[in-house]
């Protein structure tokens, strides 16, 4: 399509903008998804108001208006999620991992500084949020333990909507109805808003994984969320986002990854764990 | 006590300059040094730095940390040198660079012929574990060529296992003929026979 938006890019540009993508993101796409790709940038050229790739094309290379390449960031990360999904790493994050986090640090009563959790990618704000309920609920040191829920994406569309935390009835089907009657207010067209206690409570952060300098400002976390972001990535970004995890946790920290992601295929620079509820990462702890 | 807002102010990003992050590839403190090497992504004047020090790398994740820094200078030079790596007597080592060189489709394929036909047959078992994860379309072929012609058994059985993913109908043949070569090994016999089930 070096010539209108609609049709589909030609092979070349389909080339050229998968590895200006892939240098920005450390997304790669194949060909199987050269249908969505196609789709979405789509979008991106009539939302900028050009009729053709090539010039909405040079525009984003030349970063003549910053707003082409976050429309394009949000166009092409995927942000399907819902209220305590995978629920059962929430479970060993209950009973295992926070008891493990609470006896390295020296116990509640010792503590120097709050418990400390990252959610990334965060998406629409689901992960972050279903942490925070499900520590409010049921975790018995919520009381005598402060702790810092992060959320973080690339996306800064999802993140809006994460500030927003507005949600619809399928977002929320797994959450105990008294849960919903306690934490959220019907807003209308069957949308529930997240208590602003909570919202205010969680702290959102646009950045990429893969952006070393960035992630650089996260530091001390006790666990990290991250599931079904590395799938998306090539091995070498794989394995700088595995990097930039490793140093934004604290040694001996957790990390979570998707169910269908594994560590020991991207970088041996983590300890996995195995818990009744799955595989957990640590990073090693160990002297300087 | 409970959920908590960080109320700090932002940080803001601090870049260290360059010649000031080849310096800290020295410090003392293990995480300026792995700091460095991936804040050195990119730096072509940090390839013969880094090369220079990652096999004396004592720590893992400050190796880990170079080597993710050198896969992405997808050069020859880069792979040349890694691939020296594949004879290291530490195990650690030749398996991260291996892994490394996985990463490098641009320069890895160029080095392949010369690693298969490697004195070492340790060296060829680490070529098959390069060849499992790189993604290059002579890569299925190299695993087959090191099943039908490797003289030593563990560096065949190294390939069956990198072939394992991808391996159908096609392969039976070779695979059976693999076992007729070697009829006194039994773990190679139990590979391929999990193989061809």
């Amino acid at each position: 399509m070096t010539a209108a938006a609609g049709p589909g890019l030609s092979e070349a540009d389909f080339e050229r903008f998968r590895e200006y993508f892939y240098k920005r993101t450390g997304i790669r796409f194949g060909e199987t998804k050269r249908y969505f790709v196609d789709k979405r940038i789509d979008a991106c050229i009539r939302n900028a108001g050009y009729d053709n790739f090539t010039g909405w094309f040079v525009a984003l290379r030349l970063s003549e208006r910053p707003d082409l390449q976050q429309d394009l960031i949000n166009q092409l990360t995927v942000n399907e999620t819902y209220f305590l999904r995978e629920d059962y790493q929430f479970d060993a994050l209950l009973h295992k991992v926070l008891p493990e986090v609470l006896a390295a640090r020296g116990g509640p009563a010792r503590m120097t500084g709050p418990v400390k959790i990252l959610s990334l990618p965060c998406s629409t704000g689901e992960e972050p949020y279903s942490i925070a309920l499900r520590l409010l609920e049921e975790w018995e040191h919520i009381e005598d333990v402060d702790v810092e829920i992060h959320g973080a994406d690339i996306d800064s569309e999802v993140l809006a909507w994460a500030v927003r935390a507005s949600y619809g009835e399928r977002s929320l089907q797994r959450v105990p109805k008294p849960w919903v009657t306690k934490y959220f207010t019907p807003v209308g067209a069957g949308r529930y808003q997240l208590d602003g206690g909570i919202r205010e409570a969680v702290t959102l952060h646009q950045v990429n994984a893969c952006d070393t300098a960035a992630m650089r400002l996260f530091r001390d976390f006790d666990v990290v969320f991250c599931r079904n972001m590395l799938i998306y990535f090539d091995e070498l970004s794989s394995r700088r986002a595995a990097e930039n995890l490793y140093g934004v946790m604290r040694p001996g920290g957790y990390l979570f990854l998707g169910h269908s992601e594994s560590m020991s295929r991207i970088s041996p620079i983590f300890t996995p764990t195995l818990l009744p509820e799955g595989i957990v990462y640590q990073r090693p702890t160990g002297a300087k | 006590m409970g959920l908590i807002r960080r109320n700090a102010e932002p940080e803001q990003l601090q870049y260290a300059s360059i010649p000031d992050l080849l310096r800290q590839l020295d410090d003392p403190d293990r995480d300026v040094r792995r700091e460095a090497a991936l804040g050195l992504d990119g730096v072509a004047v940090a390839v013969g730095p880094l090369l220079d020090r990652v096999a004396a790398e004592p720590v893992p994740a400050v190796r880990d940390a170079m080597l993710t820094t050198l896969a992405a200078h997808d050069i020859g030079r880069v792979a040349e040198r890694l691939a020296v790596l594949l004879a290291s007597d530490d195990a650690g080592l030749r398996t991260a660079a291996a892994e490394a060189l996985a990463t490098m489709p641009l320069a890895t394929p160029a080095i392949i012929p010369r690693l298969l036909t490697n004195y070492d047959h340790d060296v060829r078992v680490m070529t098959a574990m390069v060849l499992a994860n790189l993604r290059h379309p002579a890569a299925l072929t190299w695993l087959a060529e090191m099943i039908r012609d490797d003289p030593h058994p563990n560096v065949v059985a190294a390939a069956v296992d990198a072939l394992l993913p991808s391996v159908g109908p096609e392969h039976a043949e070779l695979l059976q003929q693999a076992v007729r070569r070697f009829p006194d090994d039994p773990f190679l016999r139990f590979t391929i026979e999990a193989a061809l089930r």
